[in-house]
């Protein structure tokens, strides 16, 4: 099936095609956000509208009746992936998990109170650390508790997805999942080199994951989504080579392809990881486009940034339909305006605010045992920040942007108004990223894994941070 | 069968069989049996429980008159209130499809609990009712959660035991979406068999409570489809069926039929 994968070297490197695209890549290469969100969360403050925002809460409308998405971060880990940068505890510790959902219990009653109990949920992720961290009688009773609380849907178009940790589940859980309503599962998988697996502590030989993903399958699950790494410590061209291999022989719905951002200074995990065993830039340039060009070989469709689905998966429609969107768990269906997310370090996006709980799990604990909702920083999105957040998400999830379109909507001229912007995408447009026309920008082919560089120019944010916490390194934008 | 064989399984004394007056003792249809003495507490909810706790959990357990054969216990949309633990009878759950369908869903034998397709969004997703008489203890899900506050054993020994129900119901599913006709019909008569030995009753002979009719509409196959699998079972000597009268006569051999490893 993979005859077509290209000889490590040979042909990726060397044919002008690849060259050119190599030469972009580097050029390209800088530092910027994932735009998950527009303002991004280091704009957050902790002297946000709070109180506009309960106020606005309290008030019935239609805001009160809107399909919501849910998002649960579980921050427990048994133990620790050198690379990772997400919140999480790592602990094996007895009774953790059972302190945490006792206060996530409060929250989510809380929480439904203020948001609406019966607002159609049309997604649901559980994310982490590791979702699996809790047992099959705590994860039964999570779902339980959301469904005392939400109107969760039985609806086949229903997207309630949850992060899996292969080493953590074993057949019984994965036909549990399926029972309490989950219809998409996301395998971590980052590499199959056992070598790379060992240098960031994390084993899971493929013998193990290829019999779990068969058993997924054979639950009639409608996705399933692997998380690759690249940048890892003893990565090459040649483990990179097998591990494509074996995840286009699994056949997932879904590849999420993230790039490692070495910061040991920021992720104190990040510090048992030698600097001298990482891939060279160029390495992982190389390394990048491999993914790119072995998976579009096996039939999958390049929709933006480092993600990658088969041609009839639901995103690929989507894409084509301009019915994606991005939030927090990267892209999805457009279903729900409103995000709200539970737990520690969970970002919620609703109406015209951004709201992040606690990143500090005490923190957490706290403020809800004193029956306060339990976030601490957040942004109102301003007019100017939905107008920016309209043309960033459009070229992200859209690929194009109307200018026509926007220019309506918001009452704007927008070649007036966003000439420097405009000024700094012509040496893009110049490289074959995108397109300027009259009524329409549109990102190209050769564009797709630019995504960020092209909306950093409407960052307003980039220029003048306003959040209240020194501004972040972001990871490489490829 | 013996007679006493029979009162264990629950499925042949009917109220009706012995006349609408007459009173059977012991009868296993008592509503009066607490959770200390009845004899399914050691597979039920009481499990994890000492024996004050399982008084406490008997004050918030309602048991009403039996159900009758096809009576339901509840319906698809009905919002789901509590869960209910089969004491006697057998019950079977069902959807109805959207061409108006009937659509078997499960069975459920003396012990287990049924009605917790409701925790996915809090309406019942689908209906059940009675195969024969059947008694039912009922187990209101506010109670249950109060008591669970102040009995964490409980409330953990719940959650277990339902996502236990909840990933055989599922891999159940999987199993009969994907095999032949022999394999299906060959895992249906070993899950009721296994389930019979968990309850301490023969594994080996029982009597099936459903229908032929049933059985093909949950396992996917037509009635004659499941009637042809039984003769070639008789025929290869692995069961002997005799209209619901079912024994085992060859365990491994059956495992084989159902491709399952034994």
């Amino acid at each position: 099936m993979n005859s077509i994968i290209p000889g490590p070297e040979a042909d990726l490197a060397s044919s002008p095609a690849h060259r050119v695209e190599m030469e972009l890549a580097a050029k390209y290469a800088c530092e910027g956000p994932r735009y998950t969100s527009y303002p991004t969360a280091p704009q957050f403050r902790q002297d946000f509208p709070a109180d506009q925002y309960l106020a606005w809460q309290q008030r019935d409308g239609d805001h009160k009746r809107a399909p919501l998405s849910l998002y649960l971060h579980l921050p427990f880990c048994r133990d620790i992936c050198y690379y990772c940068a997400c919140n999480k505890i790592v602990t094996r510790q007895k009774g953790v998990a059972r302190q945490y959902l006792d206060r996530l219990q409060r929250e989510i009653e809380q929480q439904s109170a203020l948001v609406g109990r019966s607002r159609p949920i049309t997604q649901m992720h559980w994310g982490g650390g590791t979702p699996t961290y809790l047992d099959n009688a705590e994860i039964t009773e999570l779902m339980h508790t959301l469904a005392s609380n939400f109107r969760l849907l039985d609806k086949e178009y229903r997207e309630y997805s949850i992060e899996i940790d292969p080493r953590t589940v074993d057949h019984s859980t994965i036909a549990l999942l399926k029972g309490v309503g989950f219809n998409r599962i996301s395998l971590g998988i980052q590499d199959f080199d056992p070598q790379v697996q060992r240098s960031v502590n994390r084993v899971q030989p493929y013998e193990t994951v290829a019999p779990l993903v068969d058993h997924i399958r054979s639950h009639h699950f409608r996705s399933l989504s692997f998380d690759l790494i690249y940048g890892l410590p003893h990565q090459d061209r040649h483990t990179m080579q097998e591990t494509l291999q074996k995840v286009s022989s699994l056949r997932p719905d879904r590849i999420a392809c993230y790039n490692y951002a070495h910061l040991p200074e920021r992720f104190s995990s990040q510090r048992a990881i030698d600097r001298l065993t990482l891939p060279s830039p160029e390495e992982k340039l190389l390394l990048q486009q491999m993914i790119s060009h072995t998976l579009q070989d096996a039939g999958y469709l390049h929709i933006g940034m480092d993600h990658y689905v088969l041609p009839e998966d639901e995103l690929a429609l989507a894409l084509r339909e301009g019915r994606l969107q991005r939030n927090f768990q990267g892209y999805s269906l457009h279903m729900a305006d409103d995000l709200l997310g539970l737990g520690v370090s969970a970002i919620s996006q609703i109406g015209d605010f951004y709201l992040q709980n606690t990143r500090e799990i005490a923190d957490y604990y706290r403020l809800v045992d004193a029956g306060e909702l339990p976030f601490t920083r957040g942004c109102k999105v301003t007019a100017e920040d939905r107008l920016r957040r309209h043309i960033i998400m459009s070229l992200i999830c859209d690929l194009r942007l109307d200018i026509g379109d926007c220019n309506r909507q918001f009452g704007i001229d927008f070649k007036a108004k966003f000439p420097g912007e405009l000024a700094s995408l012509i040496p893009m447009a110049e490289d074959g990223l995108l397109d300027i026309g009259d009524g329409e920008i549109t990102i190209s082919h050769r564009g797709r894994p630019f995504l960020r560089n092209i909306c950093m120019p409407f960052d307003a944010y980039l220029s003048a941070h306003r959040g209240d916490q020194p501004p972040p390194r972001f990871s490489a934008t490829i | 069968m013996s007679e006493s064989l029979r009162e264990e399984l629950g499925m042949t004394i009917r109220l009706a069989d012995a006349g609408e007056n007459s009173v059977l003792k012991p009868c296993v249809h008592d509503y009066q049996v607490s959770c200390g003495n009845c004899r399914l507490n050691s597979i039920c909810l009481p499990l994890a429980l000492e024996s004050d706790d399982i008084a406490q959990l008997d004050d918030i357990i309602q048991r009403s008159k039996p159900l009758q054969k096809s009576q339901h216990l509840y319906r698809e949309g009905d919002i789901f209130r509590s869960v209910y633990a089969v004491r006697s009878g057998a019950m079977k759950a069902y959807k109805t499809t959207d061409d108006g369908r009937e659509q078997v869903t499960g069975f459920y034998f003396p012990g287990e609990i049924l009605g917790m397709d409701g925790i996915s969004n809090n309406l019942h997703a689908s209906s059940a009712k009675a195969l024969e008489t059947a008694a039912v203890c009922e187990i209101p899900f506010t109670s249950l959660e109060k008591l669970s506050s102040l009995m964490p054993n409980l409330q953990r020994h719940f959650f277990q035991l339902m996502s236990r129900e909840i990933t055989e119901d599922q891999q159940l599913i999987t199993l009969l979406s994907k095999n032949s006709a022999d394999e299906r019909v060959a895992s249906l008569m070993l899950s009721i068999s296994t389930r019979n030995s968990k309850r301490k009753l023969s594994a080996t002979q029982f009597r099936l409570p459903m229908s032929r009719v049933d059985i093909g509409n949950y396992l996917g196959l037509t009635v004659e489809t499941v009637s042809r699998v039984f003769s070639r079972m008789q025929k290869l000597e692995v069961l002997r069926v005799d209209n619901k009268e079912i024994k085992i006569l060859d365990v491994a051999g059956l495992q084989k039929m159902a491709n399952v490893g034994g």
